[in-house]
């Protein structure tokens, strides 16, 4: 028999199967739809935010706030010590007017809050660029700490910390969205091995006759394994397109929500798309192999 | 089982007698594996049953037909499904599917039922087309473990003029039964069976009037005369 003929007959009797036991079957697939959309889901979110924090350490900065007392020889030190490193990029300076407008801009709710205040509230401000792979971290601390003891120099802030703390989190994401999918892919695993157990318990008369006039194991079991993957397969297309489908919810054309603009920018790459699908279809393939000892398909 | 011995040559039409517990379904287990003898020998045109692999099996079963007293019919599936699963796994197409399916069932008068279910059917039809199932891959042996326990003496009797028949086309037949006015109306070698052990082994004349008779389905002796070909 060819394998054309010998696939074509697994995947018949797989499909005839399953529209025998639908109910059952929609379980299955449901199971690992719902392992698979929550696995997705995580990746999608971890994925968009680390394209979020590697864009915004790209154009992370140092911000040097300058008193506003300080003698013009003074921010010229301060000046010269802020563009003097080899791997700094860009120093923009950021007048206190320049600092208000952007406040005003950024928070226009509580832009009266500056009327309260004197003609020049908030501090000018030196913003430097800068490309870490070029300095080591230490280089990079002593710099930070000869301006920060400098007279003319309020304070330093820095975009490292919370991008760590961002890389922090989304480690935490990844790895929650593992143990979650894995877990619930492990479940997955089990509901569709009982119910495929099930329907070879329902069929092992049939089973026991085919035994009977000469069918091979091949022949026995093949239409299961095929259940099983065409369980999985479903469950992981329903899975891929009920995320898209919340994709879009989220993220609609002009979205401006923080989650559709920043965490669901983008959806899926398709080879992330086709580990899932596969993941799905071996989850599958699996639980039938596990389900199908021997002893199971035996009749009484 | 224990002292059980003997031989049957290809042709032969022998019965299994012997009450309820004999061990004549064990015997005929044995042969075509669905058991495996702790000591002693079954051998099957020269070869040991029990030293066939487990893989292989499949392989004898499919040289030796096999019919039960509750027919073992696949419920869900039509008649032509049931007989054409053998041909169905050893990759027969289709068209030919059909061909030897009819032309078993006509064997067994039932080539205008192919479409049926099996519940669809009486039970003399229903073991008729487990007799066809049993035949579809021509074996050389065929086995009949109580095939009229189920059904009423006048079906019982169509069964057992379709054995008969079989026989007479070169296929040897062993058939189990308890019923002693079978082995006396259509005779032949007699082995029975009493607490698993054989304590006889006689050869009974056939009476020749139940030979003479054949099952003729009507609906496919008018589709042969027509066509000569399946219309499924």
């Amino acid at each position: 028999m060819s394998l054309f003929r010998i696939l074509a007959y697994f995947l018949g009797e797989a499909l005839v199967s399953l529209w025998r036991s639908w109910r059952v079957s929609l379980l299955a697939i449901m199971t690992i739809a719902m392992s698979i959309l929550i696995g997705g889901t995580f990746l999608l979110l971890s994925g968009n935010l680390s394209r979020v924090v590697e864009n915004w350490r790209q154009e992370a900065k140092v911000i040097v706030y300058l008193q506003s007392s300080a003698a013009a020889s003074d921010l010229d030190r301060v000046r010269a010590l802020s563009s003097q490193p080899a791997w700094v990029s860009s120093v923009h300076e950021v007048s206190g007017s320049e600092a208000s407008l952007r406040f005003r801009e950024t928070f226009p709710s509580v832009q009266d809050v500056l009327k309260s205040w004197e003609n020049e509230p908030l501090p000018a401000s030196l913003e430097v660029g800068f490309d870490l792979s070029q300095a080591s971290n230490e280089v990079f601390e002593s710099w930070l700490e000869t301006l920060r003891s400098d007279p003319a120099v309020i304070m330093v802030d820095e975009d490292r910390d919370w991008l760590r703390q961002l890389d922090a989190f989304i480690g935490i994401l990844r790895g929650v969205g593992a143990v979650v999918g894995l877990a619930l892919l492990g479940a997955a695993v089990i509901t569709i091995g009982s119910v495929i157990r099930l329907t070879a318990y329902l069929y092992r008369d049939e089973i026991a006759v085919m035994r009977l006039v000469g069918a091979t194991e091949l022949y026995i079991r093949g239409p299961f394994f095929f259940e099983g993957l065409i369980q999985g397969l479903l469950g992981g297309l329903l899975a891929v397109l009920g995320l898209y489908l919340g994709f879009l919810g989220v993220n609609p054309k002009g979205s401006t929500i923080l989650l559709g603009t920043v965490l669901v920018d983008r959806f899926l790459p398709w080879q992330t798309i086709l580990a899932l699908l596969g993941v799905a279809t071996l989850a599958g393939c699996l639980g039938a192999v596990l389900s199908l000892r021997r002893e199971d398909l035996t009749a009484e | 089982m224990r002292d059980v011995s003997f031989k049957l040559e290809p042709g032969a039409f022998a019965f299994l007698r012997g009450a309820s517990g004999a061990g004549k379904s064990t015997l005929l287990k044995l042969i075509y594996r669905e058991l495996e003898p702790s000591s002693g020998q079954v051998l099957v045109n020269g070869r040991n049953v029990a030293l066939i692999p487990r893989k292989k099996v499949p392989f004898l079963r499919r040289t030796i037909g096999v019919v039960f007293q509750d027919f073992r019919l696949i419920p869900r599936r039509t008649i032509f499904e049931n007989i054409g699963y053998l041909p169905r796994i050893l990759g027969v197409g289709l068209p030919e599917r059909k061909r030897l399916a009819y032309q078993t069932l006509r064997r067994v008068g039932l080539a205008h039922r192919m479409n049926s279910l099996p519940l669809q059917l009486s039970g003399g039809e229903q073991q008729r087309v487990a007799i066809a199932r049993a035949l579809i891959n021509q074996p050389e042996i065929l086995i009949a473990d109580e095939p009229t326990g189920n059904l009423d003496p006048e079906l019982s009797w169509e069964i057992m003029r379709l054995f008969v028949e079989i026989n007479g086309k070169g296929t040897t037949v062993l058939l189990a039964t308890h019923d002693p006015s079978f082995v006396q109306a259509v005779g032949g070698r007699v082995l029975s069976l009493d607490r698993g052990r054989l304590v006889g082994d006689k050869v009974v004349e056939r009476q020749s009037r139940l030979v003479s008779i054949s099952v003729v389905d009507p609906v496919a002796s008018d589709q042969e005369a027509d066509a000569g070909e399946p219309s499924s």
